[in-house]
């Protein structure tokens, strides 16, 4: 009954507090909430792209001595598994065609046999370039070796028996190679370093008539795999997902006793994507945890504005013969309710949040994660509340000297605890340290090993920006309670302009509550260090997502001539004519011995590439990009190699570099020179191990050749997909054109095709609220508490100037206070965040990126609030000073 | 001679709200303040006494009627200044110390803070207050809190002193020394004093005593006696 009839009295009387505490609780559940529930969307999109991806899932290989049809039969009783079929290996001696009046041969290759249904049951596994979708299909990269077209005969070569004659219907492409034709069961450093070069497939029948016969008598060159796809109702997290496919892949070999090796695609996939979504963990972990850090702060802080009327109320309430139980209960009650509708408010809020950022108002992928996160922010809100208000109404109830409480204005004699023992110190030092012990080499935040389901996660390392904020916030407390204690002079002379003669009394009056300016300006360094370091991370993370998909793919859109086909850099004048191509660069592509070792060999034209592609110069080591690229115009024999190249062959500037490269006159190799100028480490559409990088016009001399692997398209600004349709319309399946924005999906990781942006949204709208509440509401709510001084002014005869040079005084020492140290703080946080995350980021960063238009806005927003919270209050001051006489 | 008149009320009246729950505080009061006057206003609580006071300081507007302050100027040229208020409640600002809180009339009218540091500690002096200079109203009792708001009033050399129940917070004891310093402070300026009260002891102290009663000033109702 008194509960009932207290809260229809707050809810009458004190509907303000109750409100701005509520919508405290309701940022903290928002934040939580929306965050969690990107975290959540983000996992089961990696999971869903990830396996997506996989064209055979299981590809089980029948060993030597067992009957495949019982492989086969036990595969296919095995749990999830939908469809799985019988592929025939048989490796040949080699592929023969004529055409044009000359003989191709090529080296060994691998002859498939594929049953019937086999293609719509897996059908990522080939891409049909030309011809037939049936019948013998040769590889693109075969086709080019042997010159051969749909219609042609080819010769495959087998061992010991005499060749086989088939002719080809089609030309196919095989997207995922490296793993149709791994080596099942051998551990990834003994797997085969490329494909074969060579590939042709056949029916199943064809298959068997050819090459049954030579696996009676050399079973070493024929084998048979089952290949198996499965039921994809997984988990939506990658590591439970994970965990569920690679368990049924040990279960059926253990049920194969021995008649098979399972390769497991599906687990190798997902187990790539499990350690993006514990990065994704991490990110929620540093990135979302400050925000409702700081919103419990703010919640606290409004709350704590009516801390002293309700000690009053308490005293009151005692005295009329209330017990402690009582008055506890009343706080409670208050606490529930505030913490109930702040949930309830902050849901609504993640939910809105969801739909406009992520496109959705889910809290998470599956009905279990929704549930989980929703009320997992809840119960947050509910304990935010409990320790802001409820607490506090526990502790006023139990203290004898209620009237005590704590003093935020006046002689400030003593400095806290913490600040004697120095803690903001030894938490920077311990930060520092933790710092330097995970910047050292060999340091990885998420550790998920090939094969292992387990993986692990240095949440250690978490510890290193938490010290850091913790103990940013207390120094600026320190600062701020130094600069207004001991630095009166400088206050005095700083606000002379704004105060005038009034000067020395609003340094006195700012002096005396500079424990309620502190507490302020700490909360403003804190909304400022974080908003600073979350748009620095996102930022710095979006501008590598940027970079490692334009090295991957080289340019805005970049055109791959087939293998074999005879395009030379005049090429780049018909693409230059499609609409929105603003530059094409045309560069060369051809393999080269070094020793035994065959590398990309990459002929570029100097004069145009470092602006065309927009070279880094990261990407190299010795110079700046535009100074290497320069010695490849200065001497043309110049080249640039890899770092392990160097190391391998002891390179020193101005070595000489014989490489072997194919004659295109008598399709031999032969020795060409070079000379070593430099290291290049990375290199638009290069592969990430070793590659070199030559001048051009010098290769197509030496080689007699200067046919273009690929053209990279400048669409200055144009969309790459829109550019891309209309070059895929121009050159038509000639060549084969990709553009950045699908590549980044494509071969990025899992964490780069969710993309931050949904994230970086959430994050920077609730840190620009964070900002206007910190510093707007902050500073409101404490001219607020004293309002009764502006009042006593007033009526002693203070004018609005003199009244507001108190207020703009206080107003601007904590808002730039607390921007400039949140400035400082949030640039150290960022650098700590992105050297600690630096799992993420893919290449590392050599600097980091700073949005300025988003920290523009937030200064903005944050002065903004600053100027309406300080207006506001000299606006209620200038009311008829009777009506606030009376007030008091 | 003609004593000056300070404060003209003509006909002024004070209406809070509107409507049937409109409360009436000041009705048709007309009256003069002259100079060197020393006048307590008594009644009982609610009569309007604060409300009257507050117009007279020019904090507040009639809502009908009209006041003037023909020996001192316009409202706007009140405080600081001729006028000086000394109000009901605690009235210091609490993290300015004694000496600042007594001093800062001054610096809101112009003052140089040196200059007005030294006219503050002059005042503390008269009234005996220098011990407290360097305390905070917190470490003040309520009746030194109190005496300090007087030497306020009396720093500002003003020509008219209006104390909103000085005592009403305070015991007899102390209310009676803050009523001393009141009347040292008049007669030291030679200012005329109002002082608003429902305590017949502090009314006997002033020669001079109006009464209002549900809104309306009985200023016949006076009785001298030595101050």
């Amino acid at each position: 009954m008194l509960g009932l009839t207290w809260l229809r009295g707050l809810a009458a009387r004190r509907r303000g507090r109750l409100l701005a505490t509520a919508a405290g609780i309701a940022v903290a559940v928002g934040v939580l909430a929306s965050i969690g529930s990107f975290l959540s969307a983000s996992k089961a999109t990696m999971t869903r792209r990830s396996i997506a991806d996989v064209s055979v899932d299981w590809q089980v290989e029948a060993q030597p001595g067992f009957d495949p049809t019982v492989v086969l039969d036990r595969v296919r009783r095995a749990a999830g598994v939908r469809a799985a079929l019988p592929v025939g290996f048989a490796t040949t001696t080699g592929f023969e065609a004529s055409a044009g009046g000359t003989i191709q041969t090529t080296g060994p290759g691998v002859v498939i046999g594929l049953p019937d249904g086999y293609r719509a049951a897996f059908p990522a596994v080939f891409r049909d370039l030309t011809g037939a979708r049936a019948g013998v299909l040769v590889a693109q990269q075969t086709a080019a070796n042997l010159h051969a077209a749909p219609g042609d005969t080819v010769t495959i070569g087998r061992a010991g028996m005499a060749p086989v004659l088939v002719r080809v219907d089609g030309v196919v492409d095989v997207p995922q190679a490296d793993s149709f034709f791994q080596n099942v069961g051998a551990p990834v450093g003994a797997q085969p370093p490329a494909p074969p070069d060579n590939v042709l497939v056949m029916p199943a029948d064809q298959w068997h008539a050819q090459f049954d016969p030579l696996g009676a008598q050399r079973p070493d060159l024929v084998h048979t795999q089952v290949h198996a796809r499965l039921g994809h109702q997984l988990a939506s997290d990658p590591s439970a997902a994970y965990a569920a496919v690679s368990g049924r892949a040990r279960n059926l070999e253990v049920r194969l006793a021995g008649a098979g090796l399972v390769g497991d695609n599906l687990a190798a996939t997902l187990g790539a994507a499990r350690s993006d979504a514990l990065y994704a963990q991490m990110l929620f972990l540093f990135l979302g945890l400050p925000g409702a850090v700081l919103a419990g702060m703010l919640t606290a802080t409004v709350a704590g504005v009516g801390a002293e009327r309700r000690r009053r109320e308490q005293s009151l309430l005692r005295a009329r013969g209330a017990t402690t139980t009582q008055l506890v209960r009343l706080g409670v009650l208050e606490a529930a309710v505030v913490g109930l509708v702040g949930a309830a408010a902050g849901l609504r809020l993640a939910r809105l949040v969801g739909r406009l950022a992520f496109g959705t108002g889910a809290f998470g992928a599956t009905t279990g994660a929704a549930i989980g996160w929703a009320s997992g922010a809840a119960v947050a809100g509910l304990a935010i509340a409990a320790a802001t208000v409820a607490v506090p109404a526990w502790r006023d109830a139990r203290e004898i000297t209620v009237v005590a409480g704590r003093r935020s204005v006046g002689r400030a004699t003593r400095r806290p605890r913490w600040a004697r023992l120095g803690l903001d110190v030894w938490l920077l030092l311990a930060s520092g340290v933790v710092f330097w012990l995970t910047g050292r080499g060999g340091y990885k935040l998420v550790l998920a090993p090939e094969g292992v389901p387990t993986i692990s996660v240095s949440y250690w390392a978490f510890a290193g920006p938490a010290l850091l904020w913790s103990g940013a916030a207390l120094l600026a407390w320190r600062l701020a309670d130094l600069v207004l204690g001991r630095g009166r002079g400088l206050i005095r002379r700083s606000v002379r302009p704004l105060a005038g003669n009034l000067c020395g009394t609003v340094a006195a009056s700012m002096s005396r509550q500079r424990r309620l300016l502190a507490r302020a300006l700490v909360l403003v360094t804190l909304t400022a260090s974080f908003a600073l370091s979350t748009a620095v991370f996102n930022s710095t993370y979006r501008q590598q997502a940027d970079v490692d998909a334009r090295l991957t793919n080289g340019a805005d859109v970049t055109v791959i001539e087939s293998p074999g086909a005879r395009v030379g850099p005049a090429g780049a004048a018909r693409l230059a004519k499609v609409a929105g191509v603003e530059h094409v660069e045309p560069i060369q592509h051809r393999f080269a011995y070094v020793g035994a070792d065959l590398q990309d060999l990459y002929g570029v034209r100097p004069a145009s590439i470092v602006a065309a592609t927009k070279l880094q110069d990261a990407y190299f080591v010795g110079g700046t990009a535009r100074k290497l690229i320069s010695t490849l115009s200065a001497r043309p024999d110049s080249i640039l190699v890899s770092a392990e190249t160097v190391h391998d062959f002891q390179l020193r500037p101005g070595d000489r570099l014989m490489l072997r490269l194919q004659d295109a006159r008598t399709k031999q190799l032969r020795d060409v020179v070079f000379h070593y100028a430099g290291v290049a480490k990375e290199f638009p559409t290069a592969p990430r191990d070793s590659f070199l990088v030559a001048n051009a016009d010098y290769v197509a001399r030496t080689t007699g050749s200067d046919d273009v692997g690929s053209f990279l398209v400048d669409t200055g600004g144009a969309s790459p997909q829109a550019v891309a349709g209309r070059i895929r319309a121009v050159v038509g399946a000639e060549a084969k054109v990709i553009d950045i924005r699908t590549s980044r999906r494509i071969i990025g990781s899992s964490l780069t095709s969710v993309d931050l942006a949904g994230l970086t949204k959430v994050e920077l709208g609730f840190a620009l609220v964070l900002a206007a509440a910190a510093t707007g509401l902050v500073l409101a709510l404490g001219l607020t508490e004293r309002r009764r001084m502006f009042v006593i002014a007033g009526a002693l005869g203070a004018r609005s100037r003199q009244l507001g040079a108190f207020i703009w005084a206080e107003a601007a020492f904590v808002a730039l206070g607390g921007l400039l140290t949140g400035a400082i703080a949030g640039w150290a946080l960022a650098v700590m965040l992105v050297k600690v995350l630096a799992g993420v980021f893919d290449p590392p960063p050599s600097t980091l990126a700073v949005p300025w238009p988003y920290l523009g806005s937030f200064v903005a927003v944050a002065l903004v609030a600053v100027v309406v919270a300080a207006y506001g209050t000299l606006t209620a001051i200038r009311r008829p000073a009777i009506a606030l006489v009376r007030d008091l | 001679m003609t004593a000056e008149v300070l404060v003209r009320c003509g006909g002024v009246a004070r209406t809070f709200g509107a409507g049937p729950g409109a409360v009436v505080a000041v009705r048709g009061v007309s009256c003069e303040i002259l100079a060197h006057q020393l006048v307590a206003v008594t009644g009982p609580s609610g009569s309007g006494k604060s409300t009257l006071l507050h117009l007279f300081a020019g904090l507040d507007e009639p809502t009908a009627g009209h006041v003037s302050w023909p020996g001192i100027g316009t409202r706007t040229e009140l405080r600081p200044g001729p006028v000086a208020v000394v109000l009901q409640g605690p009235s210091l600002i609490a993290p300015l110390d004694v000496v600042e809180n007594v001093a800062l009339p001054l610096v809101l009218g112009g003052a140089s803070q040196h200059e007005a540091d030294a006219v503050a500690r002059g005042a503390l002096a008269r009234l005996g207050l220098e011990a407290l200079a360097a305390k905070l109203p917190e470490e003040l009792s309520g009746g030194q809190a109190q005496r300090v708001a007087v030497a306020r009033a009396l720093a500002g050399r003003p020509r008219l002193i209006l104390a909103d129940e000085p005592t009403g917070q305070l015991d007899h004891v102390n209310g009676a020394i803050v009523v001393d310093a009141l009347l040292e402070a008049a007669r030291h300026l030679d200012a005329a004093l109002v002082v608003t009260t429902h305590d017949v002891l502090v009314a006997d102290r002033l020669p001079e005593r109006w009464r209002m009663l549900d809104g309306r000033l009985d200023t016949r109702d006076t009785r001298r006696c030595s101050a």
